[in-house]
């Protein structure tokens, strides 16, 4: 056991050490930060002079070496246009994408379940279809799009919630619906599918046979039991969210880290680019590897495959 | 983003003695504070188009871009700054002057001038001030500038080493060294230390800042030209565009910047909002890069006459800027120093496509590709639709900002080039920039104009040097070199609760200021 | 009287791969849909009753025909820059189709090549082409679309190789999966003791049975390349202007949402839709029909 732990931590980090180089090596083809951080016409002399003040003057892997020496102590550097350090953006805005992420999960969880069983139980009712149409409906339309309209209906055609920003519970009902209806779909899909395959089971047969009516055999054995792989996917889909969340964020101003990013890549802020693409490949590879381990104690036959 | 710059000094600086007569004629800006300061009041929100950086608070560091100073404005204060009427006017310092020889200036502080924390504005504030200024231009600067001396805490005197006629436009308006920021307390708390908690002479106080959402101000009540009216100042950072028009529509926020197209037509549209337009010392151009190489149709200055003829500026004004940008025919800002008035330039399509014909294109020709920075893609749009309309076919391609202007800085750009630029300067570093030979955006040049661009770099006289400067850039005109379209105007807005929104106040400050001047609507 | 015929036993026919697709739930609308946008596509240059490029400002902002200050010459209105609206819909098309269809191609031979190499071959391969998944996976694909744009430029083609390099990884994965099922089946085993080499083996054994699950990727993943050109639009690096392309006139007509001239975002955003939601029913009867087994999409 302590072996495959072990082994799967060290391509752990084989895989953020692969990252690293590459984000690092990739910021730099993009361009050059100090032409956006002057006025077009300055003078060769100022651009020296940034050049300098980032270090960016020295050979590429001095750079990088002194990059990786800090982020051993958890230094991830210094932002070029704020100048404070990037762990304490990061962390500062770490919360807010995850709220929203979270919220957004749980619309699509509460909006794709129940559509995903009524679709596998009444195929082809009216609620089935209806239900169906509005998840895939999620899915068939950009999500800036969605966070436009429905600026424009509830915040200046009706008035009802704020347009932009966070800070209350109102803030964040258009953003969450926004990032949450794609997700949605592939949630219902999921739940159908699963629910559909349990409904065949020799298990639930047997619920019948024993003549449960129908809406418990539902309720108390398929559903559980079809839940099990719709909550693993959405594990791994909430740690996709925050990242595809960078349009929400763009259009609701919303302080999270996708903005944070956008804006980083627009103006060439290297450490900042750097370092929320190596926390998030970090949350991702991290939240595998404890989905790899609770499996492998799960089932024993995982960890003794070679 | 529009990049605009403060205007440089029109005219020449005062001498001693004219520094003396105003001040007994009491003309010296800055009114002397009110006996009877009103209590400031209510809160005034800002929707801003970019994301605040802490290093706006700080002016040892401000770049070469115009958006530090919409912060700075508030929270600090220079010895010298334009102000409302007033290109170069004396802020903390009482009077400034300058010695016959040019090699050294004066400064006197104002009386009762003081910092947030109460501490007085010293002549060592000063000194500090400028010798911790680590900003654009700061080589530049300090190697002109041989000694500082503070014969007294409020006497201040630069020398420098060789006469310098652009020293106080430098010092008060394209660098930040002269923006001063107590010695004590930066000392204290050290730089990081400062960002986080700045300090400064400006008419609001820093109270809070959260990076990327927003900063909140307080007014000082001590501030030596007025106490500001309005108490509480929100700058919130809104970039999508229409968002931060919903913002303002729906009263969250009382102030928004950079508003273009369909939605300025809205904002004109809505009661309760007033549209703000701001004209940016930032031209806009049409280059031909390809106009050195004989074998290109570029070279011959019909065709490129012919491509500025094509161009509908004015409906292309009314469509995209609703009519507030300044059409113009030359690449030198109106506001700028030494600036001479071309012809206007006009819109004739017949006469375009006879020129064409005459230069051996009946039939039009294809151009190849015009590159233009991907936020101006619209305007690029536009003239590509002109210039198919006289024959000459482009492929547009647009190229996001930071590549964009990365590519048109190292010679990577061909066929025609949609530019502009709002650096800081006068007519002979714009030229020096985008004509003469060594330019930072020249892919060619004439020898002659680099003859005269010489000959106006050693002259003292400044009328001379105005002579020069003007002969040169009537060669530009004549010769068609670029094909300028407009000054860009900036579109702000305003909602019902702005008295007086601070827009238009100072010249060519594309920002609202002074702060002190802002009201609330019925106060 | 009656004919005596010899009866003759017929041998039975194999069942064709999409003989279980003769069912009573398939999709018409949907195929129709598609069907109708690659026609519209092809023949663009002869449908548009004008150039989707050029137009000018003094027809700026015409609505739709059907309302009040329409006009027939322009049938679904006019743009910020006088561009036909039809027209640009129309040629629209195109570029959603080709970007749709050669993203999707792209991504499915470079992802389903990876995926069967690392699921087949197993061991440091697999391990290393897993690691790479896993970075790639690490840069969220807009980002990663965000810094190819800066590095090579927007235009139509780039636009393709930048979706299909962000989206292969998904392919991959679901492959792999695959693979490591097939591996272990007797036709597999048996390939291997007749002493076909591994190339063979993955060739012609085991991408057969893949290209099903392929397919259905491939519909799915339409729909998702489709709204990432939409987006890559909105964030300013879409397929760049003034090409007519549905992500990038959605992307502009957002202001014009805010003014009430409705037409020039919400049509193009039904024709996005109405693409996108017919590939994805399409894709999902197909994975229906074809495998049931991949429901983890």
């Amino acid at each position: 056991m302590k072996q495959y732990i072990g082994r799967r931590t060290a391509y752990c980090l084989l895989s953020l050490f692969l990252l690293s180089v590459t984000i690092f090596f990739f910021v730099r083809v993009t361009g050059d930060p100090a032409t956006l951080l002057v006025e077009p016409g300055a003078s060769e002399a100022d651009i020296a002079a940034i050049h300098h003040q980032f270090g960016l003057d020295r050979p590429l892997w001095v750079q990088y070496g002194i990059f990786m020496a800090s982020l051993a102590h958890g230094d991830l550097g210094q932002s070029f246009y704020y100048r404070t350090p990037v762990m304490e953006l990061y962390l500062s805005r770490l919360p807010n994408s995850l709220y929203l992420a979270a919220v957004a999960m749980l619309l699509s969880l509460l909006i794709g379940i129940p559509s995903g069983v009524l679709a596998s139980v009444r195929v082809g009712g009216f609620w089935d279809s209806a239900g169906k149409m509005f998840t895939l409906l999620g899915l068939s339309v950009p999500s800036f799009w969605v966070g436009l309209v429905l600026i424009l209906i509830f915040s200046v055609y009706l008035g009802w919630l704020p347009s932009s920003g966070a800070g209350t519970p109102l803030h964040l009902i258009m953003p969450a619906f926004a990032l949450g209806w794609y997700f949605a779909a592939a949630h219902m899909r999921l739940t159908r599918s699963s629910m559909l395959e349990v409904l065949g089971s020799e298990y639930v047969k047997l619920a019948r046979l024993k003549g449960l009516p129908q809406s418990l055999v539902i309720a108390k054995h398929a559903f559980k039991n079809a839940l099990i792989p719709v909550l693993t996917v959405a594990g791994i889909n909430l740690v996709i969210m925050v990242k595809v969340a960078i349009v929400v964020e763009v259009v609701f101003a919303w302080p999270g880290i996708g903005r944070l990013l956008y804006e980083g890549i627009t103006f060439r802020d290297f450490p900042v680019v750097q370092g929320v693409v190596l926390m998030g490949g970090a949350m991702i590879v991290i939240v595998n590897l404890v989905v790899d381990i609770l499996y492998a104690v799960i089932d024993p036959r995982i960890r003794l495959e070679s | 983003m529009v990049r605009d710059e403060q205007s440089s000094l029109i005219g020449s600086y005062p001498t001693r003695r004219d520094v003396l007569a105003l001040t007994a004629l009491g003309l010296v800006a800055g009114v002397p504070r009110s006996s009877f300061a009103v209590e400031p009041s209510g809160q005034l929100t800002w929707g801003i188009h970019v994301s605040l950086a802490p290093t706006w608070f700080d002016p040892a560091e401000t770049p070469g871009l115009i958006t530090p100073f919409m912060v700075l404005y508030a929270l600090h204060d220079a010895m010298v700054k334009p102000m409302p009427g007033q290109p170069l006017a004396p802020c903390l310092a009482e009077s400034f002057s300058a010695s016959e020889d040019g090699l050294s200036y004066e400064f006197v502080l104002r009386k009762g001038a003081k910092f947030h924390n109460g501490d007085p504005v010293t002549a060592e504030d000063v000194k500090y001030s400028f010798e911790r200024y680590r900003g654009t231009s700061h080589d530049l600067i300090k190697e002109r500038v041989a000694s500082i001396e503070t014969p007294d805490p409020r006497h201040i005197r630069f020398a420098l080493k060789a006469p310098w006629p652009d020293f106080l436009t430098f010092y008060a308006t394209a660098t930040g060294a002269g923006w001063i920021v107590p010695k004590t307390y930066a000392e204290k708390v050290g730089d990081d230390g400062f960002k986080k908690a700045p300090i400064g002479a400006g008419p609001y106080r820093f109270v809070s800042f959260t990076p990327g959402v927003e900063l909140v101000l307080e007014a000082f009540d001590q501030y030596w030209r007025k106490t500001p009216s309005v108490k509480r100042l929100v700058f919130k950072s809104i970039p999508e565009e229409t968002t931060r028009l919903a913002a303002l529509q729906r009263g969250e926020v009382d102030i928004v910047y950079s508003i273009r197209g369909e939605l300025a037509e809205e904002l004109r549209r809505t009661p309760g909002l007033t549209l703000k337009p701001v004209l940016s010392p930032a031209p806009f151009w049409v280059y031909f890069p390809d106009q050195w190489d004989p074998k290109s149709p570029w070279s011959d200055e019909r065709v490129r006459r012919a491509a500025s003829l094509a161009i509908d500026r004015e409906a292309m004004n009314d469509a995209i800027t609703l009519g507030y940008s300044k059409v113009t025919g030359s690449i030198i800002p109106y506001s700028f120093e030494f600036f001479w008035q071309p012809p206007m330039p006009s819109y004739d399509p017949a006469a375009a496509k006879r020129l064409l014909a005459e230069a051996g294109h009946p039939n039009g020709l294809d151009a190849g590709e015009f590159y233009c920075d991907s936020s101006y893609s619209n305007v690029a749009e536009a003239l590509l639709d002109n210039l198919q309309a006289i024959g000459i076919r482009t492929k547009l391609r647009p190229l996001e900002r930071a590549a964009f202007i990365e590519a048109y800085a190292h010679k990577k750009l061909k066929n025609l080039i949609l530019g502009g630029s709002g650096a800081f300067g006068n007519a002979a570093t714009r030229l020096e920039t985008y004509v003469v030979k060594g330019g930072a955006y020249v892919y060619g040049s004439y020898p002659d104009i680099d003859a005269l661009y010489q000959q106006q770099a050693v002259e003292l006289n400044h009328k001379r040097r105005g002579e020069i400067l003007d002969k040169t850039q009537q060669i530009l005109a004549k010769r068609t070199i670029y094909a300028p379209i407009w000054q860009l105007g900036f579109i702000n807005g305003a909602g019902p609760r702005v008295g007086e929104s601070g827009f238009g106040l100072i010249t060519d400050f594309a920002y609202t200021g002074p702060f002190e001047d802002i009201t609330l609507k019925g106060s | 009287m009656a004919i005596q015929t010899d009866v003759i036993a017929l041998p039975p026919r194999a069942p064709s791969r999409f003989a279980s697709l003769r069912l009573k739930d398939f999709p018409l609308i949907p195929v129709l849909i598609l069907g109708s946008i690659a026609l519209v596509a092809i023949f663009a240059n002869v449908l548009a009753p004008h150039n989707p490029e050029i137009g000018s400002l003094t027809a700026r902002f015409k609505p739709p025909v059907w309302q009040t200050g329409g006009s027939t010459k322009y049938l679904l209105g006019t743009d910020q820059l006088g561009r036909d609206v039809l027209s640009r819909l129309i040629f629209g098309a195109r570029v959603s189709m080709v970007v749709g269809f050669t993203a999707v191609i792209f991504a499915g031979i470079i992802g389903t090549a990876l995926g069967i190499i690392s699921g087949y071959l197993g061991g440091w391969v697999d391990q290393v082409i897993m690691r790479l998944t896993d970075t790639w996976l690490a840069l969220p694909g807009v980002t990663f679309a965000i810094f190819l744009a800066a590095i090579v430029g927007p235009s139509m083609w780039n636009i393709v190789i930048i979706l299909a390099l962000t989206y292969w990884t998904r392919y991959a994965r679901v492959i792999r999966g695959e693979v490591l099922s097939l591996k272990e089946r007797e036709f597999v085993r048996l390939a291997i003791v007749a002493g076909c080499s591994k190339w063979t083996i993955m060739y012609r054994h085991i991408l057969p049975n893949i290209i099903n699950s392929a397919i259905v990727l491939g519909t799915l993943m339409l729909g998702v390349v489709i709204i990432a050109e939409a987006t890559l639009s909105f964030l300013g690096i879409g397929v760049p202007p003034p090409q007519a392309a549905w992500g990038l006139m959605l992307s502009d007509g957002k202001q014009s949402l805010m003014v009430g001239r409705w037409w020039l975002s919400v049509l193009p955003g039904l024709c996005i839709m109405l693409m996108v939601l017919s590939a994805n029913i399409l894709g999902d009867w197909l994975r229906v029909k074809l495998d049931p087994q991949l429901r983890q999409l």
